[in-house]
């Protein structure tokens, strides 16, 4: 027997995801594998993923895994490498909401109006929807009679096998035709658990052995596992007991037919939520609207929520529903919005009643009237056309402020993840890691195979490059027909380039299959774990070898293939100028990098602090290390995870970088950043930054940076192009799109949340509710109407980019500060950053003064156009 | 009449520069010398000195917040309104001077 300890690193807890991929690293060794929890002595066998997740397991818990059998030792190598490089990481693209709201958020004056009555409950999704309410409830529990009609142990168990073959066919079906990638793995847990070998010799027990129908032993065995789970801190592991009894709804519904079930509770529906939730499917109560509608529910599982029409589906409201239920995170994914309410308030609505669903603030609005029904048409068309403005960000190219070209690219391991990359904006695809394709075979991809995928990313590509890694495998990602002998060091030992000699074979027909698949593209390729000069020559040697066999087949490729250098060891990465001889092009793998320069293994639980970027010596060796690519003249591209933190963005740039590459779902996010940045101030902040004498103070200064408003000069033209999008580069105090003649605001609510989203669209608030709170704090100081026909909203708030002025002039004049006050005829709105400059006060000042002048006045009312209201407020400007 | 003024107002942004160019204008054409002194976002601008204060008839304060260094105005007559009046109504407040 031979026994690895670990620590167990997911946040979320051992659940069912890294549970079952637990077990498919086992599944390929003859061995038993018994899981034990250290801390609360749980022990569960590796075979039942149920066990797994019922050991209530949380990150950091002590554990080991006791491996016995014909191949414990290979099996040993392989799991010991599972734990420690992709355990840590099969989290990593869950999506996770928002951070928590802390206490109750601030409404607009629109939501205390007379009459309106709403619930604020915690926000699963975002978004916002209204329809009519419909609302659905949950059976009371399963039949206990037996299925077959008589007390026939083995009749029974055949009844309920064949009900968990139906329910594993029908999850089949709907997880193969999910276009969903979120559905489709939930869908694939969920079949996991009905074929839990631990759960289903549980029930098999209980029908056989104690002669219990069917019913009672899904249920009883489902809440003995749910209750494990339950008693669980992780909040992700209690939700998975919700998937359980969702399976356990399912087979009762294959057993019993849905018909046969006991009715729904009479009352209030409160009363079913105390305590234990039934396992009993959904049926409706109450009238059903016929168009779009709302969907009220106490719990919705997964499958549940895939069978809702979504077509009519405005929005989920939900009982007591955690943001990283599966439920919920298939909301998001759907873009559904969703809110959680507590089950007294949920009680409250009646079906067929109108709601307003609003998932950003989290609130439920019952019976909604005129004045927050237009308010949240405004916001709803805000938010499409918000969404329409990051969907043309993400796609176009990126630069910094100064306009600098940066490309933007994106780590993928398989073929799948090209589309996603794409969708997000990618650029190119700067590390393809080819390993992948390696692992967890038993014999490698041949020529043909490796063709087929690496043909498919160029032509997917359609012109833009695509960086293969070759092979880079050693000690800890062992191949079975890779016989490499196990090390105590696989780290610094036989691996990656270091065994392209010994194994030319294998490398040789991966280099076949790259050259011929570079015929269709921009195909290069890329050298990992390199130290030398001479291990660049090998692979040039091996290419060239490559290029006669297929010459000697007649087969079409490439001749002339760009060779590149994964810079990840601090030899290389002090001796670019030298590698130049041999490489067409460099790119840092920054974890790695970061691991050998400190000495530090980034998967040591105990070392993750010492395990930092912003370590002081590490910042000049990238300074230095782009200077060398620099004089060299060689691109220079960085392709770890440090290159897809927003946070680290400023330091990538002032170091020069001509390409980042990261997990697509990033690419968006650091775009927008990248945008905001300048080049000469972000080299002055890596100078100063390497200069630091310890990470702290580096920390510090790289926050001071980050969180610094836009200090970006005026430039005085409209700061739009073409596209209706903000140049990135330019900074001016208005623009035409953020001027609104003739518009339909009726009143002061109206007006400011049009004026905030049109800056919002604009880029230059990044949440315009904070903003619109700053201006109604304010506003109810003193109302900002002062005669004359002008209102001049104003506020500050941390989530403005920068000094902007945004202008409306409504169809009607708008009685801003109540029935008696003078009629508005124009709107100013100033928005100011929390710590912004001096000098756009100063012209803000200008403009106030301006406005105390008749003739400037009636120019702003008359003026036809937004270009001539921009050059009144330019004018003005100017002159203050 | 030689007049000196203070105005400021909660965020400091817009109407503190309103009220003085409001009260700028008006206590030109009405004849009088006047300083303004702007509390605003921007700290203290076109600061009054205390020879300035010492030789004025009287002080105008248009202020929704407290003025900062009162003690300045010690001895002198202070007119106080709100920004919003200053901003409005500003013949109002020097008609309050001569009643």
């Amino acid at each position: 027997m031979i026994r690895i300890r670990f620590d167990f690193p997911l946040a979320n807890g051992l659940h069912a995801r890294p549970a079952s991929l637990l077990q498919q690293a086992c599944r390929r060794f003859a061995v038993t594998v018994v899981f034990r929890n250290e801390r609360n002595h749980h022990r569960a066998d590796v075979v039942s993923a149920l066990e797994l997740v019922a050991s209530s397991t949380l990150v950091h818990d002590p554990c080991s895994l006791e491996i016995s059998g014909r191949q414990e030792k290979e099996a040993a190598r392989a799991l010991d490498a599972f734990l420690r490089r992709k355990l840590p990481h099969v989290d990593d693209d869950i999506p996770m909401p928002d951070a928590p709201q802390e206490g109750t958020p601030w409404l607009p004056p629109v939501f205390h109006e007379k009459g309106v009555h709403s619930f604020q409950g915690r926000t699963l999704a975002p978004g916002t929807g209204s329809a009519r309410a419909e609302i659905l409830h949950r059976a009371r529990s399963l039949p206990k009679r037996f299925a077959a009609g008589e007390k026939d142990g083995k009749k029974e168990l055949q009844l309920f096998e064949k009900a968990c073959l139906e329910v594993e066919t029908e999850l089949k079906t709907t997880a193969a035709g999910a276009r969903e990638r979120n559905a489709a793995a939930i869908l694939n847990a969920h079949l996991a658990m009905v074929a839990d070998p631990g759960y289903r010799a549980r029930i098999a027990g209980l029908i056989v052995k104690k002669k219990m129908p069917a019913g009672a032993a899904i249920e009883k065995v489902t809440a003995l596992f749910a209750r494990t789970m339950q008693r669980s801190s992780s909040v992700y592991l209690r939700e998975r007991a919700d998937d359980l009894k969702d399976i356990a709804a399912r087979l009762g519904e294959k057993l019993y037919g849905r018909s046969s079930l006991p009715p729904p509770p009479r009352g209030p529906s409160s009363r079913i939520h105390k305590g234990q939730r039934p396992c009993g499917p959904l049926v409706h109560k109450g009238p059903r609207p016929s168009g779009p509608r709302v969907i009220v529910a106490a719990g919705l599982s997964p499958s549940e929520l895939l069978a809702l029409d979504r077509r009519r589906l405005r929005g989920l409201v939900l009982g007591d529903v955690s943001a990283t239920s599966h439920s919920a995170i298939l909301a998001r994914s759907f873009a559904v919005p969703a809110v959680s309410l507590p089950a007294h308030e949920l009680a409250l609505i009646n079906a067929g009643e109108e709601l307003i669903v609003d998932g950003r603030r989290g609130l439920v609005i019952q019976k909604p009237g005129p004045g927050l029904k237009r308010y949240f048409r405004l916001e709803a068309d805000l938010q499409r056309r918000l969404a329409r403005r990051r969907a043309a960000l993400k796609m176009r190219p990126a630069q910094t402020r100064d306009q600098r070209r940066i490309e933007i690219a994106a780590n993928i391991g398989n073929a799948a993840e090209l589309e996603p990359a794409w969708q997000n904006g990618a650029e190119a695809i700067g590390l393809f890691r080819s390993e992948v394709l390696f692992l967890e075979r038993d014999a490698p991809p041949g020529e043909d195979e490796q063709y087929a995928v690496y043909s498919r990313a160029i032509r997917s590509a359609k012109g833009r490059a695509v960086i293969i890694r070759t092979l880079d495998v050693g000690g800890d990602k062992p191949l079975p027909y890779l016989a490499l002998p196990a090390e105590d060091n696989p780290n610094l030992g036989y691996r990656a380039v270091r065994f392209y000699g010994e194994h030319s074979g294998l490398i040789r027909c991966q280099l076949r299959a790259i050259l011929r698949a570079a015929v269709h593209g921009r195909l290069k390729v890329m050298v990992p774990m390199v130290t030398s000069l001479e291990e660049v020559r090998l692979v040039r040697n091996l290419l060239a070898e490559a290029a006669t066999e297929l010459r000697a087949r007649q087969v079409p490729h490439t001749s002339n293939l760009e060779v590149g250098i994964m810079v990840e060891t601090p030899a290389a990465a002090l001796s670019l100028e030298s590698l130049a001889k041999e490489a067409d092009f460099f790119s840092v793998g920054s974890n790695d990098l970061l691991q050998y320069f400190l000495a530090v293994d980034r998967n040591h639980p105990k070392l993750e602090g010492l395990y930092d970027p912003l370590h002081p010596a590490f910042l000049r060796l990238l300074e230095g290390l782009a200077a060398g690519a620099r004089s060299a003249n060689r691109w220079l591209g960085i392709c770890g995870e440090m290159a897809g933190n927003p946070e680290f963005l400023p330091l990538l740039v002032g170091a020069g970088f001509d390409g980042l590459s990261m997990a697509p779902q990033r690419i968006p996010a650091i775009k927008e950043r990248l945008g905001e940045l300048d080049g000469g101030e972000c080299r002055n902040l890596l100078k100063r930054a390497g200069r630091c004498a310890d990470n702290g103070e580096a920390r510090r200064l790289l926050a001071e940076f980050n969180d610094r408003g836009n200090s970006a000069p005026i430039i005085r033209s409209s700061g739009a192009d073409p596209i209706g999008l903000p140049h990135l580069g330019a900074s001016a105090l208005i623009a035409a799109e953020w001027v609104s003649l003739g518009s339909p605001s009726r009143t002061a609510g109206e007006a400011i949340r049009e004026l905030c989203g049109l800056l919002e669209l604009g880029g230059r608030v990044s949440a315009a509710s904070a903003l619109e709170e700053a201006v109604w704090k304010r506003e109810t100081t003193f109302a900002t109407d002062l005669g004359f026909g002008f209102a001049l909203p104003h506020g500050k708030a941390v989530t403005v980019k920068a000094c902007s002025i945004a202008f409306l002039r409504p169809r009607r004049p708008i009685r801003w500060s109540g029935k008696n006050s003078a009629p508005v005829r124009a709107v100013l709105l100033i928005a100011v950053p929390e710590h912004g400059g001096k000098t756009h006060l100063r012209l803000i000042a200008g403009l106030s003064r301006r406005l105390m002048d008749e003739g400037f006045r009636e120019s702003l009312f008359a003026a036809a156009e937004a270009p001539t209201v921009l050059a009144l407020i330019n004018s003005a400007v100017a002159v203050g | 009449m030689k007049i000196v003024a203070v105005t400021a107002c909660p965020t400091g942004i817009a109407h503190t520069y309103m009220a003085a160019e409001q009260l700028e204008k008006t206590a030109r054409r009405l004849g009088h010398w006047i300083k303004v002194e702007t509390q605003g976002a921007m700290g203290i601008e076109n600061e009054l000195s205390q020879e300035e204060i010492n030789g004025a008839d009287l002080a105008v304060f248009a202020a929704d917040i407290a003025v900062q260094r009162q003690e300045r105005f010690a001895g002198l007559k202070v007119i106080e309104v709100g920004v919003q009046e200053a901003i409005k109504h500003p013949e109002a407040v020097f008609g309050r001077l001569s009643g």
